[in-house]
């Protein structure tokens, strides 16, 4: 992880879906399909696997796949790490939707054009908070800069996310804990220690 | 940059969190930004999604903005003049209180938004002569006075104290759902090396976070606490000189105990005897050990008495007056507003209990209920007996709903008059979790033809030429009145950030006086017995439609219908952006009572019992109870079920609640 993205507790995170409101909010995303969702693992509780929540956006990664597919120069990555999409640039041909692994680019039918999560790179530059960050309740969604050392047991894998392409997105994990961690994925990670 | 200001305001739900919020809009007044009031220490600078999806509410296009009528072959409405509107309604009540007198008027309330200007209403009903309201609550008072008669008030600790707790025991209470800033002080107290324990029959978000989860079986509560108490008592774990000095009975109490043998309530509640006693052990050994009590355990008609039960524990282990311990079930604090000024109370006055509304609507006589009027509330879905409610309301003179969407409820109406929003009208408001005080401020106009409640009321009375005199002029003024006897706040204080009305500080009962009539707490009470005839001591008794029910062989599955993040009742569940985070809404049942059914997960299932019957999908999930089914609550668009069809018009064994929990069902494939 070489530049700015987000750390998730996936122990503090609910699921409540309040990042993905103030996103809407900040962003103006107001009945176009919403930047950030909530993927929830394991909504049946089966005692096989762990139960949390992952609030995922774009994932600014260190080698964007949107970047390296997009035919006409529409995203750009920032010296701080934020991926960029510049919509005039946009040709609407919806390559990076399908180079993407984490479905983060979202077409705008109304406007013809991508659009995606800059990491609120306007309140970045201005010294606040993504504004899904400022507005998460239990503080489990996190800003992590550039400059940031994510936090000891932070990985940047847990069940139910992975990164096929090797894109290395800029999302790290801190992992869950209490009864979250279910008894398999408990004694799977007692097995890996011993 | 356009001109952005920045407002402080209140969220008015009926929530356990009412956060402080600071709404910025630009230039041409839209909210460009909701965030949390830092100033607010207990919601901590944070809303929820709910507090966010305002953005979303106000100016939603579903949102009432005219008065509605019913078109005269009953199909739909059609708008209709605020004039025209009133004029009719004035006609109609007026023809109900000519032919049956006013009581045959009834003034619904419900909790829809909370404010001190929400019971100007009866300024008009009192001049109208009188009319019929309800009495009793559909959510909280058994715990209430349960607290009350234990403790003598309602009071508990500071919400910051929470991460001081050693041991956080939350029963029946599922906050990372329902109380979700109470949720982040928990997991920071759990950081610290707090345990968190919760007793639910269910698995939840909270259930999920904790170290450790008992599910008994639902009603069996006050075993499940008397049981603890008979382990802390026999291992000597109890506080004796706490309760040498401020324990009242609690020698009869004491040999109430010996009828609740660890066996027995093992059989009783479902769970392990050595379960029951390693947490009867841990929560009497830690300290400081808050247990934080929700309402879901007080649904039923045995309900003060459980909670009776539930909140003598942290007296049994001196618990009681510390920082990061406690009894914590609602902190009533902030509810020293002073009265409204009102007419005097006509001799006709009537009243009926809030669960059994749709009793009453079909049952009354001299005079019968002609004509309703609705306010805050959605009786339709969200009483008992939903649908015969639903009937009843069907076949009156005049049913006037106000409301800022249509609801099952309005869709019954003669009349939907628009209502603002939280933002549109000036007020106080107290809260039940913090002790603050705050300020809703006017931030915008209400829109279209939107006219306060406030004003609603006052032209009703004009109409009636009644005296206004009750209702505001200067709104600010008005409500500078209302402020508390001897508060040192001025409402520019309270208009600057959330004010501490707490007269003893943050820790509730630091000081051990208990203003019970004995002064003490009261392991027995001879009020208890006195005003609500119950034993003196309470008990674990089993509820009619419960565990141990005969009802149940053929009725075997106990029926929840529980809160979540996402609605609070049935307010929001209109909204996309909220549609676009809910979870599912569907049937949990345990695998073991799915397959004994031949029943699928994700297949169809109909829920029913004597009252009624409804339509669901199920989910087939180990994380619920054997016996125990459960669908959310507060479901009431687009044909979504409802749930409230099977309840029953029960009423807790004190002040008067309602016995939603208290429900057995069958389950079958569709």
């Amino acid at each position: 992880m070489s530049g700015a993205g987000f750390l998730l507790d996936l122990h503090r995170c609910v699921g409540c879906g309040a990042c993905v409101l103030a996103c809407r909010i900040e962003n103006g995303r107001v009945e176009t399909a919403a930047w950030r969702r909530v993927l929830p693992l394991n909504l049946r509780r089966r005692p096989s696997g762990p139960t949390y929540f992952l609030s995922v956006a774009c994932h600014h990664c260190d080698e964007p796949a949107c970047l390296t597919g997009c035919p006409s120069g529409a995203y750009e990555k920032r010296a701080d790490g934020i991926v960029v999409h510049h919509e005039d640039l946009c040709l609407g041909c919806r390559y990076c939707e399908m180079t993407c692994p984490f479905s983060a680019p979202q077409y705008d039918e109304a406007k013809g054009v991508m659009s995606k999560c800059h990491l609120c790179a306007h309140r970045v530059d201005a010294g606040r908070l993504p504004a899904c960050v400022a507005a998460c309740p239990t503080e489990a969604l996190q800003f992590l800069t550039a400059a940031a050392v994510p936090p000891d047991g932070a990985g940047d894998r847990v069940p139910g996310f992975a990164d096929p392409a090797g894109c290395g997105p800029a999302l790290r994990f801190l992992p869950p804990a209490g009864a979250r961690r279910s008894v398999l994925f408990r004694s799977l990670e007692e097995a890996l220690k011993r | 940059m356009p001109a952005l200001r920045t407002i402080r305001t209140v969220c008015p739900r009926n929530c356990y969190c009412t956060c402080g919020m600071l709404v910025t809009l630009d230039e041409a007044n839209r909210i460009v930004s909701i965030d949390g009031d830092p100033e607010n220490p207990a919601t901590g600078g944070h809303v929820c999604l709910k507090g966010l999806a305002y953005a979303r509410r106000v100016t939603y296009a579903d949102r009432l903005l005219t008065p509605l009528r019913r078109r005269a072959s009953g199909a739909g409405f059609e708008p209709v003049g605020w004039d025209d509107a009133l004029g009719e309604i004035t006609q109609r009540l007026s023809r109900v209180r000519t032919e049956h007198g006013p009581e045959a008027a009834l003034y619904y309330e419900g909790s829809g938004s909370h404010g001190a200007l929400g019971g100007l209403a009866m300024a008009f009903w009192r001049q109208f002569g009188g009319c019929t309201t309800t009495f009793g609550d559909l959510c909280w008072p058994a715990g209430l006075e349960a607290t009350r008669l234990t403790y003598g008030d309602n009071r508990h600790n500071h919400p910051s104290l929470t991460v001081q707790g050693r041991m956080i025991l939350l029963w029946g209470h599922n906050p990372a759902e329902t109380n979700i800033h109470q949720w982040r002080l928990i997991l920071d107290a759990q950081a610290q090396g707090a345990r968190v324990v919760v007793i639910d029959p269910r698995q939840t978000d909270s259930t999920d976070g904790a170290d450790v989860h008992l599910q008994p079986r639902p009603g069996t509560d006050a075993a499940l606490a008397l049981g603890m108490a008979s382990v802390i008592v026999e291992d000597g774990l109890h506080d004796s000189e706490f309760l040498d000095a401020h324990a009242h009975g609690f020698d009869e109490y004491r040999q109430r105990l010996a009828s609740f043998p660890l066996e027995r309530v093992a059989s009783i509640t479902g769970l392990e005897p050595e379960a029951i006693r390693g947490l009867a052990r841990d929560y009497a050994r830690t300290k400081p050990a808050l247990l934080i009590a929700g309402f879901g355990l007080q649904r039923h008609s045995r309900a003060g008495q459980t909670m009776r039960t539930v909140a003598l524990l942290p007296a049994l282990t001196g618990n009681v007056g510390l920082a990061g311990g406690g009894w914590q079930y609602a902190n009533l604090a902030s509810h020293c507003l002073r009265p409204l000024r009102l007419p005097p109370e006509p001799a006709a006055a009537r009243s009926i209990p809030v669960s059994q509304v749709a009793r009453h609507l079909e049952t009354l006589d001299r005079p019968p209920i002609r004509a309703a009027w609705v306010e805050r509330g959605n009786p339709a879905s969200q009483n008992p007996a939903s649908h015969r409610l639903r009937e009843a309301l069907a076949r009156l003179d005049l049913v006037v709903v106000v409301d800022q969407f249509m609801t099952p409820t309005a869709e019954l109406a003669h009349f939907v008059l628009p209502a603002k929003t939280l933002f549109e009208e000036e007020d106080l408001v107290t809260a039940y979790w913090h002790p603050y005080l705050q300020w809703r401020a006017k931030i915008l106009s209400p829109p279209g033809d939107v006219r306060p409640e406030t004003e609603i009321w006052r032209a009703m009375c004009e109409r009636f030429g009644y005296d206004t005199s009750y209702f505001p002029g200067d709104r600010e003024a008005f409500l500078r009145a209302l402020l508390p006897e001897g508060c040192a706040a001025t409402l520019e204080d309270v208009k600057a950030r959330p004010i501490d009305l707490s007269e003893n500080g943050d820790v509730a009962f630091a000081d051990h006086r208990f203003p019970t009539p004995s002064g003490k707490v009261e392991f027995a009470s001879d009020e208890a017995a006195a005003v609500w005839g119950v034993d003196r001591v309470p008990a674990y008794a089993p509820a009619a439609e419960g565990a141990e029910s005969p009802a149940r062989g053929r009725f075997p599955l106990q029926l929840l219908s529980c809160k979540t993040r996402d609605r609070i009742h049935s307010q929001f569940g209109n909204l996309d952006w909220v549609r676009g985070v809910e979870r599912p809404h569907l049937l949990d049942i345990h695998p073991d009572d799915a397959r004994a059914r031949g029943i699928a997960d994700g297949s169809n299932a109909t829920v029913w019992n004597d009252r009624g019957r409804i339509e669901l999908v199920v989910r087939v999930t180990p994380g619920i109870r054997p016996g125990v089914v459960h669908v959310l609550e507060g479901w009431c668009h687009d044909g979504d079920p409802d749930v409230n069809a099977l309840t029953a018009e029960g009423i807790t064994d004190m002040n008067h609640g309602a016995t939603f929990y208290e429900c057995l069902v069958e389950v079958a494939r569709a």
